[in-house]
């Protein structure tokens, strides 16, 4: 398992894409929230927070896309499948290798509550660091299950598009789950029973600085559902 | 020890593979030979628990690879049909990458490897900027890392010219000791010169197998009589 780990990374950080999407993730991060900053006046990082899931809705399955896919297409899952590393091992691989890039991605973020611990800082606030600590603990199990989710649409077509396009749309729906549009277009019941399953929802407590157990729970749930899926599409044998 | 037991597979109405059965034992080189579509690689993926059977048995060293993969692969080197490979690695970084996979340890058998299939120049230039030939030979070096008893090789000289086919050749012939070798071709002249015995498939039956005949052109004419 740590030597395909080790390949799924080597082809994203010796390959300019790896860069070019983990650079335009960070790029967007933190100028979609350092344009607001000045004129919401609030010294607060939660709306980036509330705006990480909606950018890691694309950064995810485009880092994801390729994962299974193009083992298909090019039939090197064939060959994989000839080595001793268990379905398990090879999904797990890639799904790590996917969460150190994300986390890549989050670390070039951290200058926004570096630098707004300086300005708090100069009008004798300060930036309270565990609700940070959990807000980005949240946020990476928002992108672990969104991983989960982009590997299964991978392993099921040999097309990379189509496997982009699935993880986007399905995430897309989750994500919407829990805004007004969709309270304003669903019964009532439904709509809180959507809003509860929607990622945003569950990451909400998190951005407060709530380690919410239940939250956590339902992330993880996630993962472990999608990554079974994935790998029982991939021991499936015709 | 490789056994199937009439075995059949089915994919929707085409029958590949119909009732075959075969042992093959340590030290056998299996040429196995047969036209396009006639069951080769179907075999070869059902030896290796890729597919399942619809009938019949197949064991791999008193294994089914299909719920005992992890059991089997370990002692099996395979070139699948094409010779896939990660084109964007060197040669190599590929290689040990798949000696990793294998669980080798010895840092110098892929060193071995290499020169023994006379790859030594090519390490550091990526896969996919090798020559069909170079690239047959990295599979084959990856097929040989950790020293597996039995080498399934589909169609290993599949597209390569007369003189990378000898050095091919040679190679299967130099990697035949204490090992089962089973490679499909559909090169009569190849079973001549390296196989220890000769299994025909046409249309999913396997319509010989035995020695392969002794005299000169002997598989060629076999084959035709065969193989319609």
């Amino acid at each position: 398992m740590k030597a395909l780990l080790k390949k799924e990374l080597g082809f994203y950080l010796n390959n300019p894409i790896g860069y070019i999407v983990i650079g335009l993730f960070a790029v967007f991060a933190n100028f979609m929230f350092v344009k607001d900053i000045f004129i919401s006046g609030s010294a607060s990082l939660r709306p980036f927070f509330d705006i990480l899931p909606w950018l890691l809705m694309i950064f995810i399955p485009a880092l994801t896309m390729r994962m299974i896919s193009e083992e298909r297409r090019t039939n090197t899952l064939e060959l994989l499948l000839s080595l001793p590393i268990s379905e398990s091992q090879i999904i797990l691989a890639k799904f790590c290798s996917v969460m150190v890039l994300t986390g890549i991605g989050l670390i070039l973020t951290m200058g926004l509550p570096l630098s707004m611990n300086i300005l708090t800082a100069s009008v004798g606030g300060h930036i309270y660091l565990p609700e940070i600590i959990v807000a980005y603990g949240g946020v990476l199990l928002v992108a672990a299950a969104f991983t989960a989710i982009s590997l299964f649409f991978s392993s099921l077509t040999k097309n990379q598009i189509i496997a982009f396009l699935g993880s986007v749309l399905t995430i897309f729906f989750l994500i919407i789950f829990s805004t007004d549009f969709a309270a304003g277009v669903l019964p009532p019941f439904v709509q809180s029973v959507l809003n509860y399953l929607s990622p945003v929802t569950q990451l909400s407590g998190f951005v407060k600085g709530v380690l919410d157990l239940r939250a956590v729970f339902y992330f993880l749930s996630l993962t472990a559902l999608f990554l079974f899926l994935t790998v029982t599409d991939l021991e499936k044998r015709s | 020890m490789i056994s199937l037991k009439n075995v059949t597979k089915t994919f929707g109405e085409t029958v590949a593979v119909n009732d075959i059965s075969l042992v093959a034992q340590k030290g056998e080189i299996i040429g196995f030979l047969g036209p396009n579509g006639a069951g080769k690689t179907t075999t070869m993926r059902l030896i290796l628990g890729f597919l399942k059977a619809s009938k019949g048995t197949v064991q791999v060293n008193k294994h089914d690879p299909l719920v005992e993969r992890m059991q089997i692969l370990p002692s099996i080197g395979y070139l699948p049909e094409n010779n896939p490979q990660y084109g964007e690695m060197k040669v190599l970084e590929y290689l040990h990458f798949i000696a990793a996979a294998k669980g080798v340890t010895d840092a110098t058998s892929v060193e071995r490897i290499i020169r023994q299939v006379d790859i030594s120049e090519k390490t550091t230039a990526k896969i996919e900027e090798l020559s069909r030939g170079y690239r047959q030979r990295v599979g084959l070096a990856a097929a040989l890392i950790g020293n597996p008893s039995i080498l399934i090789l589909d169609e290993p000289t599949s597209g390569l010219d007369p003189i990378e086919q000898e050095k091919i050749k040679d190679l299967i012939k130099k990697s035949a000791k204490e090992k089962i070798i089973i490679f499909s071709t559909h090169v009569l002249s190849e079973v001549e010169d390296i196989a220890t015995r000769l299994i025909i498939i046409s249309r999913g039956v396997i319509v010989y197998d035995g020695d392969k005949p002794k005299r000169k052109g002997g598989v060629e004419t076999l084959f035709k009589k065969l193989v319609r």
